[in-house]
């Protein structure tokens, strides 16, 4: 088991410890109902509706978005920020113990 | 909400105009169907969730309104909705007519509410992902290039006829597995399908419709059961075989009946919204010259094209309204609606609202949130599709602007119709005049 921490939009942190090497981190997300974590198209890396920020100390480890991924951040640039992921996009694996993210509002307008 | 919000090109306080158009307009009538945008703009100021006594059905019109539908799918029925419309005034006819020439009545599983639908929804989606979408780039490439190339030395031709359908239906066929020789059958099988919950037909077509759903059925099921002992690399068989591990470590697979009912759904989800989307592109290549050069300039950077394709999506939506079902009373934009009321969401207008999109109707690919537009839904039944979607259409306007040149409309623009229904806004006939490049 692997320990990840979402900050949700409102701000509320949410510690969650019950993340599975191998689970996507939009999965942890769901499984625990954190705010914000919609995934609409089920972990497609088609709506980003999955979308956090990574924590500035974990940007390393979890990596940078591939081609596909980076496109669909894109459609979203109104919100995505340097450190943007699509969560459904990011594997756990034990390095990631602690992850911090913080959920991307859904919309400025 | 403030009294007299957004959209620019409304008026506020009421025009004359806009008070006649919601008192006697109707998504029903054909010219406001043909040209809605004044109807969605008095809609969205005045009466965001308005009454169209012709339909039955209340017009969602608000961008904030629809998302709180989309994210509330079980007061907002799919199912109720949908299966509510099908074949209405003849169900038990033509259930029966099914059961008996079609090899059975499969409602559609994919048109349902959640729980049930999240695992329809995970047993389709490994096939729909954006990263096998790309794979199948090349292919679809090649397809779409040797269509063009037929017909780019002609100088004149349908886009819709001679382009948008034909090019649909290919990668259709490809996709699924089918035999490209049922070409022609599957326009008709679409006709069929979509008939049914268009509202639109008597009783005899009802009948004729539901022959050719059978013949429909027939088809699909026989090339399930030859996908069932023999794999391949189609959709068919990723349907037939699909497998999940639910959290509590069972597998599940989905139901002969479910995979038929989910074949039928891609065949035809696939196919009208796609050649729609690829009618819209023609049309705005030959209307604004000025965009047609921003493709050429965008044609070989990928990040400009799928912004262009996104903004094509949202200025001309091809599923501008479809429909839900009240489970129970509930508020929404103001008004109560009692349990069982009948709504269409507005997709269109909610893609034309100004404070979400400035400017709606200016054609800007660089819009910071060019991928908020409702034209594939949202929430748990966004499209499943709509990489695949996405993909079709860039590389049909990568392609078409290499290969082709000065497109122009041969008909006035007012000529223009479209196919009656409620559900798209999806162009006839579209007779172009171009160069090859
Ligand atoms: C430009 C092309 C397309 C557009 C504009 C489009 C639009 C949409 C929209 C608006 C919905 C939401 C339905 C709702 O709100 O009730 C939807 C759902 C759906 N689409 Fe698409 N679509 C397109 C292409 C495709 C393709 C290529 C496929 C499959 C091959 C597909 C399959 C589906 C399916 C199965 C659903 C139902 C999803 C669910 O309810 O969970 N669509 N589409
Ligand atoms: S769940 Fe849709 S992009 Fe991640």
């Amino acid at each position: 088991m692997v320990k990840v921490t979402f900050v949700e939009p409102n701000g509320t942190e949410r510690h969650v410890s019950n993340a599975e090497e191998g689970q996507s981190l939009m999965e942890v997300g769901k499984a625990n109902g954190i705010d914000g974590i919609l995934a609409d198209c089920g972990g497609a890396c088609s709506c980003a509706t999955c979308h956090v920020f990574v924590d500035p100390q974990w940007w390393e480890r979890v990596g940078p978005p591939d081609e596909v991924e980076f496109a669909m951040l894109d459609m979203v640039a109104d919100v995505a920020q340097d450190m943007s992921r699509l969560s459904c996009q990011v594997k756990i694996n034990a390095q990631l113990d602690g992850l911090r993210v913080t959920v991307a509002p859904a919309s400025d307008f | 909400m403030t009294s007299c919000p957004m959209s620019q090109e409304a008026k506020c306080p009421m025009s004359q105009e806009d008070q006649a158009l919601l008192e006697s307009g109707s998504m029903t009538d054909p010219i406001i169907s043909a040209r809605p945008r004044p109807y969605y703009a008095a809609m969205r100021e005045h009466d965001p969730v308005h009454w169209d006594e012709k339909l039955g059905m209340y017009l969602i019109s608000r961008y904030q309104d629809i998302l709180t539908i989309q994210q509330d799918p079980i007061t907002f029925s799919v199912n109720k909705g949908y299966h509510t419309q099908q074949a209405k005034g003849f169900q038990e006819e033509f259930q029966d007519i099914l059961k008996r020439d079609g090899g059975g009545y499969f409602p559609d599983a994919i048109m349902s509410d959640p729980p049930y639908h999240t695992r329809i929804r995970k047993l389709m989606e490994n096939a729909f992902t954006a990263h096998r979408v790309k794979e199948l780039e090349p292919r679809i490439t090649k397809v779409v290039a040797d269509l063009i190339d037929s017909i780019a030395d002609t100088g004149a031709a349908d886009a819709i006829h001679d382009f948008s359908v034909p090019l649909t239906i290919r990668i259709i066929c490809e996709q699924l597995g089918l035999d490209w020789d049922i070409k022609d059958r599957i326009q008709r099988w679409s006709i069929a399908v979509t008939a049914q919950i268009g509202r639109m037909q008597d009783r005899e077509q009802m009948v004729a419709h539901a022959r050719e759903i059978c013949e429909l059925q027939q088809y699909l099921i026989g090339k399930m059961k030859e996908r069932k002992d023999d794999p391949r690399e189609d959709m068919i068989s990723d349907l037939v075989h699909a497998k999940i591990q639910t959290d509590d470590g069972t597998v599940e697979t989905l139901t002969f009946e479910e995979a038929v009912s989910l074949v039928r759904a891609l065949l035809i989800a696939g196919n009208e919204t796609t050649a729609t989307a690829l009618g819209n592109l023609f049309y705005i290549l030959a209307t604004q010259p000025e965009i047609a050069q921003l493709l050429k300039d965008s044609v070989d950077d990928d990040r400009l094209l799928n912004r262009f394709v996104e903004e094509l999506l949202r200025i001309e939506p091809p599923v501008r309204g479809l429909s839900r079902m009240t489970t129970r009373e509930v508020e929404l934009g103001g008004k109560t609606l009692p349990a069982g009321a009948h709504l269409l969401l507005m997709y269109a207008s909610a893609n034309d609202q100004a404070d979400v999109f400035p400017e709606p109707r200016s054609f800007d690919i660089n819009r910071p949130n060019i991928g908020r537009h409702v034209s594939f839904g949202g929430g748990v039944h966004r499209c499943v599709g709509l990489a695949l979607a996405r993909m079709e259409i860039k590389v049909a306007a990568r392609e078409i602007v290499r290969r082709m040149d000065n497109i122009r409309l041969a008909i006035p623009v007012e000529d223009i119709t479209y196919l009656p229904t409620v559900a798209t806004q999806s162009i006839e006939r579209l007779p172009i005049t171009f160069t090859r490049r």
